[in-house]
């Protein structure tokens, strides 16, 4: 088992009323909200519990990618990315990811990945999601009937950029590129592992079974809900004649940790209420585009990842519907613990990806639990699933090659 | 009244198979649909009495496959597609009709191959942008809070019919088997026209409206709160020859919410 600390970076400040006076947590939430000065303190508050993590002993950290979102303040997860490659060395960087269709040329995203992997000696996992609706079409402009043809044609071009030896010409639909010669390239060969987020689309799992690439789901619904999901991944591997290997699989899950079940509500709800009732606050306006979706997967009822609003089911839940549903996993370290092995074992996920920080969660609270988490949780779960091989983790040059930052001054 | 024939199209190999819908007798008119597609109320059955109205249905729409639209890559074969319809339905120097969405495909048309077009008559044209008066966002707004921005009169019967529509789009996960197809389809069809018009439906006509030659007829409903009738100013001063007509308490959807209006407009016009 490998366990990744997972930040969304949400803004801690909405107001009291926020429902009331906004309709949505992204797109056209006016940025006179945002607080440059706050956003400085957080954003190195944020970075300093990734960096923690790792002191921890958690085996990656994690950022992610949003526009124009109050909870996610990570446009660039490739610059916090960066600030960790050099303030971190042992866990693995998780980027899940870069939104491939709103980068011109898509190059972009296979140099930047490269700087990321070169930078901290070949740390890095890449991932590659379409994007949500609100990130890719409301914000970015990338137009719904195409995108996925677009998506795809720009992962070819980065996986044949990052194999390529060779200047070679690109001609494709979307991007038409004479010369492309990366510099630099990866450390890790043939690539570094590649990660696709996603929630329960059937072309995902084919397109993770052909590529041999991880699928993590992300799911702000938890892992009771996620079973059924993680269910038919397996269905569909099988099916698919491919292996079952558990680590081909990551699972996102919030967590509360603190010392004792007694407390817990108490630390953590206010939180919590913060997170599910104002972060997943959405516009169903702008929640997706036509044609984000194909008509098969409408027809599946599969729920986009967060935009439909009909999936935010965890919105105006008590803390004891949030936790008996598995929405959130909330306790003592025993809790919290038995609950992760219950999700290790029933959803057969190699790779747990822990959202220990939830909507407006201080500092103080957040480190206890990664303190916790580290030390009780952690060390007991590790060897579940040791007999399979992690082919979906990044290969780092060893520590005697490695260089070390500030040594040369 | 006759009840508009069905058909499938084929307009040749690597080309969209579309359905048509066709009524009456007289000269041919050929219209080309908005976002919502062909409906067959208001004003085409009365324009069926006095033209034989061929209306082709973009992919995604009706029962013209969505997977067609892939083989319409970008705006140019998206105006090539027209003539090809056209053709197929062995139509010659038909009277152009094109109502928003569409309207703005047959405008595209007749500054593409003037000689092929007899009269183009255009209903609340998009294409066009101006910053101090944006377009409504038609791939940004529930369906439920589109509608005002549709009709003038929320309480006509073409309103009501369609606020029935919107129940549809309501979050609770109790749709029928039934309902569920129809929201896909009505999503389909939007998924077409977000294909050429979003994010920003400014389409770069503005540079071609001179190049239309033939007599033309815009039409623009006074309470457009849609797409302004401020833009039938555009159309004015750059078609030469364009006659442009607003018509009173009527909204977007004109041929829906003033069809007698909207009928007397385009017969006039076509001298019938």
């Amino acid at each position: 088992m490998k366990f990744t600390w997972f930040h969304l970076m949400p803004y801690r400040w909405l107001p009291a009323d926020f429902r009331q006076r906004y309709h949505s947590v992204w797109v056209d939430l006016p940025n006179g909200l945002y607080d440059p000065e706050k956003g400085h303190g957080l954003y190195n508050e944020y970075l300093d519990q990734l960096e923690y993590a790792e002191q921890c002993g958690f085996d990656a950290v994690a950022v992610n990618e949003h526009h124009q979102n109050a909870y996610g303040m990570m446009p660039s997860p490739n610059i916090m990315a960066a600030t960790l490659a050099r303030r971190t060395s042992k866990s693995m960087l998780l980027v899940l990811g870069n939104s491939i269709v709103c980068y011109n040329p898509p190059t972009r995203v296979a140099e930047e990945f490269a700087m990321l992997d070169v930078i901290s000696g070949g740390r890095l996992i890449a991932g590659f999601p379409v994007g949500t609706s609100m990130d890719i079409n409301y914000c970015a402009g990338q137009n719904p009937a195409t995108v996925r043809d677009k998506y795809r044609e720009g992962h070819d071009l980065i996986m044949k950029a990052w194999a390529a030896r060779e200047p070679f010409a690109f001609s494709g639909k979307y991007t038409k590129l004479r010369y492309v010669n990366l510099w630099p390239r990866p450390i890790q060969q043939p690539h570094p592992p590649v990660w696709i987020p996603g929630l329960g689309s059937i072309e995902t799992w084919d397109f993770c079974a052909e590529h041999d690439y991880n699928y993590s789901c992300l799911s702000f619904s938890g892992y009771k809900k996620g079973e059924a999901l993680l269910k038919g991944y397996w269905d569909r591997r099988a099916a698919l004649g491919v292996d079952d290997n558990p680590h081909s699989a990551a699972f996102f899950q919030q967590v509360c940790i603190s010392e004792t079940d007694a407390e817990c509500e108490k630390q953590w709800w206010p939180h919590v209420d913060y997170f599910f009732n104002k972060c997943l606050h959405l516009y169903p306006g702008t929640s997706e585009a036509p044609g984000y979706r194909t008509a098969a997967s409408l027809r599946a009822g599969v729920v986009a990842q967060v935009g439909n609003t009909s999936a935010n089911h965890g919105k105006n839940k008590s803390w004891k519907e949030l936790v008996e549903g598995g929405y959130i996993i909330a306790g003592s370290p025993d809790t919290v613990r038995q609950q992760i092995e219950e999700l290790i074992k029933k959803l057969r996920v190699g790779h747990v990806l822990l959202g220990c920080q939830i909507g407006s969660s201080p500092a103080e609270l957040v480190n206890r639990a990664t303190r916790l988490a580290g030390t009780h949780i952690l060390p007991k779960l590790r060897h579940i699933f040791s007999d399979f091989e992690d082919r979906w983790w990044p290969k780092p040059l060893p520590q005697s090659r490695r260089a070390v930052p500030g040594a040369t001054l | 009244m006759s009840e508009p024939r069905s058909r499938m199209l084929a307009v040749g190999s690597g080309r969209p198979t579309v359905e048509v819908v066709e009524a009456g007798q007289g000269p041919n008119l050929l219209f080309l649909h908005g976002a919502g597609g062909v409906v067959w109320a208001g004003a085409l059955p009365l324009l069926a009495r006095h033209f034989h109205v061929y209306a082709p249905v973009l992919p995604g729409f009706g029962k013209s496959a969505a997977e067609g639209l892939e083989l319409i890559e970008d705006q140019l074969e998206l105006f090539q597609h027209g003539f090809d319809v056209m053709e197929a339905l062995g139509l010659d120097q038909p009277l152009l009709v094109g109502e928003s969405f569409g309207g703005w495909i047959a405008g595209e048309m007749a500054a593409l191959r003037p000689k092929e077009v007899g009269k183009l008559a255009v209903l609340a044209p998009i294409g066009l942008w101006r910053d101090a008066a944006p377009v409504t966002d038609l791939f940004g707004l529930e369906i439920s809070e589109l509608l005002p921005f549709l009709f003038h009169d929320m309480k006509s019967p073409a309103a009501v019919g369609m606020s029935q529509l919107t129940k549809l789009m309501s979050d609770k996960d109790d749709k029928t088997d039934e309902q569920v197809e129809q929201l896909i389809a009505l999503l389909m069809g939007f998924r077409t026209a977000a294909k050429f018009l979003f994010p920003v439906p400014e389409t770069g006509l503005e540079r071609r409206l001179w190049r239309i030659r033939v007599p033309t007829l815009v039409l623009w409903g006074a309470q457009d709160r849609f797409i302004a009738p401020s833009y039938g100013e555009i159309w004015a001063k750059n078609v030469k020859n364009a006659q442009v007509v607003q018509i009173e308490r009527c909204g977007h959807l004109i041929l829906q919410e003033q069809p007698e209006a909207a009928a007397k407009e385009i017969q006039r016009f076509a001298g019938i």
